[in-house]
């Protein structure tokens, strides 16, 4: 039950976060995507099935605010966390160093498979912006090592 | 393990040909639905997020209005307890003066009670003419009560009440044609008449044909006016007219003291309080106390002007159609205004 009200607190304070962030800290279309961030990170800890749980209503989160494309999010995200998922039963996730580069190939991944959702539902590819394809994936690292020092030291208390 | 990569495989598939049918049919109605649903449950958080950020955000400004307010609010006290005191005084002044002119057999003064109203309507027509203000007969207005209006910290007249409806009133502006009222210049004791000429200026009549007169004297409502209380600031005089030798009198231009133009509130002193109102004394000043140099509040030895005829604001004849009308006939003629002090008591 704790474990269930406290990962309901996680879900609805990582969606403040991410409207936080955009919303007083983006400059140039550039910001972490937390959302992004905490999915791998979950897929990585806990497995692919909460994971994609949690990534598809993240999804829904960053698709309402979307004028087309509903929904691209969701898959996405979902998708993430399934190949993490699948990732880290070859790689050792739980290390810093594999974690932030598999969320820098995930960031993007996102990227390229926005534009193509959107070359496929909306026949134009959907472009993010060079600022925000170049510099958001560091951004994503930073976030993931971050938030990743955070859940380890609450794990080890 | 085998168990979880197939749970994680039909989760997968659920959620992926989920996304596929959001992505593929954005427009139908069930789509359409689930987004709005996901909006009513999720933008609460940016929504609510945001008011809280800014009220957060906006803490130290709210705490520096807090203090300023904190010292405002001492200041205003101490206003206040100064208010207070003049109160009191300007309240023995008027039983005083209400004792002297009982010993003096003179006719007591009037006992206004005043009653701030606000600009309603216009007529851009007429815009010198007239206006309604919200407040009518159930605010106590009646006929005749006058009206006066704040320009630089100090009350000055406006005009008076000429028709009263349930909820509001209209004003007759004293630059209206059928305005006047009597007053005085301040650099002596001349009187006169006050008219309006539906413009932005007005016209002061019956000054002594012998007497000098000059621009930038301020003009005041006379003890004798039958509307206004006395000492009320009317204008300035803005032109003295070359003197007609056909006439027994001399005129001025007088620019206004209240700006027709920027009338929002005003004060009007009503002759009947509303039940359950105290009934001011009479001659309580209602306004700022102005200082005047000469016609002080002592109605009594006011010389009458010979030169002039009396005049009344019923006698003068109309150039064209009123704008306001009376909705009541006035029942007391000596409520409009004369030159004649004699007939104004």
């Amino acid at each position: 039950m704790i474990g269930f009200i406290s990962g309901f607190f996680v879900f609805v304070f990582a969606m403040f976060l991410q409207w936080w962030w955009n919303a007083h800290f983006s400059y140039w279309g550039a910001a972490p995507q937390f959302l992004l961030v905490l999915t791998i990170l979950i897929a990585a800890r806990r497995g692919p099935i909460l994971g994609m749980l949690a990534g598809f209503g993240w999804g829904l989160y960053l698709d309402v605010a979307r004028a087309e494309l509903f929904g691209s999010s969701a898959l996405l995200l979902t998708l993430a966390a399934y190949f993490v998922g699948v990732a880290r039963r070859q790689i050792d996730l739980r290390a810093i160093s594999p974690l932030a580069a598999t969320t820098f190939l995930f960031s993007w991944a996102g990227f390229v498979g926005l534009g193509l959702l959107g070359l496929v539902f909306t026949k134009s590819f959907e472009w993010s912006g060079w600022i925000a394809v170049l510099a958001t994936p560091f951004l994503n690292v930073l976030a993931v090592v971050f938030l990743s020092v955070l859940w380890d030291a609450k794990e080890a208390r | 393990m085998q168990r979880e990569t197939r749970i994680a495989n039909f989760v997968l598939g659920a959620l992926s040909a989920l996304s596929l049918l959001l992505l593929s049919l954005p427009l139908s109605t069930p789509v359409r639905s689930l987004k709005a649903g996901a909006g009513y449950v999720l933008n609460p958080l940016a929504y609510h997020g945001e008011a809280g950020y800014s009220r957060v955000s906006s803490l130290p400004s709210r705490i520096k209005q807090l203090l300023l307010a904190d010292i405002e609010n001492e200041r205003l006290r101490a206003e206040l307890r100064r208010g207070e005191w003049l109160a009191t005084t300007v309240s023995a002044l008027a039983l005083e003066n209400e004792r002297l002119r009982r010993a003096l057999v003179l006719k007591p003064a009037a006992g206004r009670s005043p009653a701030w109203v606000r600009v309603m309507e216009r007529d851009p027509i007429h815009w010198y003419r007239s206006l309604v203000v919200d407040a009518g007969a159930d605010r106590g207005l009646s006929l005749n009560d006058p009206v006066l209006g704040p320009r630089d910290g100090r009350l000055v007249a406006v005009g008076r009440v000429v028709d009263v409806r349930p909820n509001t009133s209209t004003v007759l502006l004293l630059t209206d044609e059928l305005s006047a009222a009597a007053a005085y210049l301040s650099s002596g004791t001349l009187e006169g008449l006050v008219q309006g000429q539906d413009g932005p200026r007005l016209r002061m009549n019956y000054l002594n044909a012998e007497a000098t007169l000059s621009a930038g004297d301020s003009v005041y409502t006379s003890p004798t006016s039958a509307t206004f209380p006395p000492d009320v600031l009317i204008g300035r005089v803005a032109k003295v007219n070359p003197r007609d030798p056909f006439l027994t009198f001399q005129s001025v231009e007088v620019s206004p003291a209240a700006d027709a133009s920027s009338l929002q509130e005003l004060i009007v002193l009503r002759a009947k309080p509303l039940e359950g109102e105290a009934k001011a004394p009479a001659y309580v000043p209602v306004f700022p106390p102005v200082v005047t140099p000469v016609a002080a509040s002592t109605a009594t030895v006011v010389p009458s002007v010979s030169t002039a005829p009396p005049v009344s604001t019923t006698a003068r004849p109309r150039r064209r159609a009123p704008a306001p009308k009376p909705a009541a006939p006035v029942e007391d003629e000596s409520a409009f205004e004369s030159v004649n002090p004699e007939e104004a008591r």
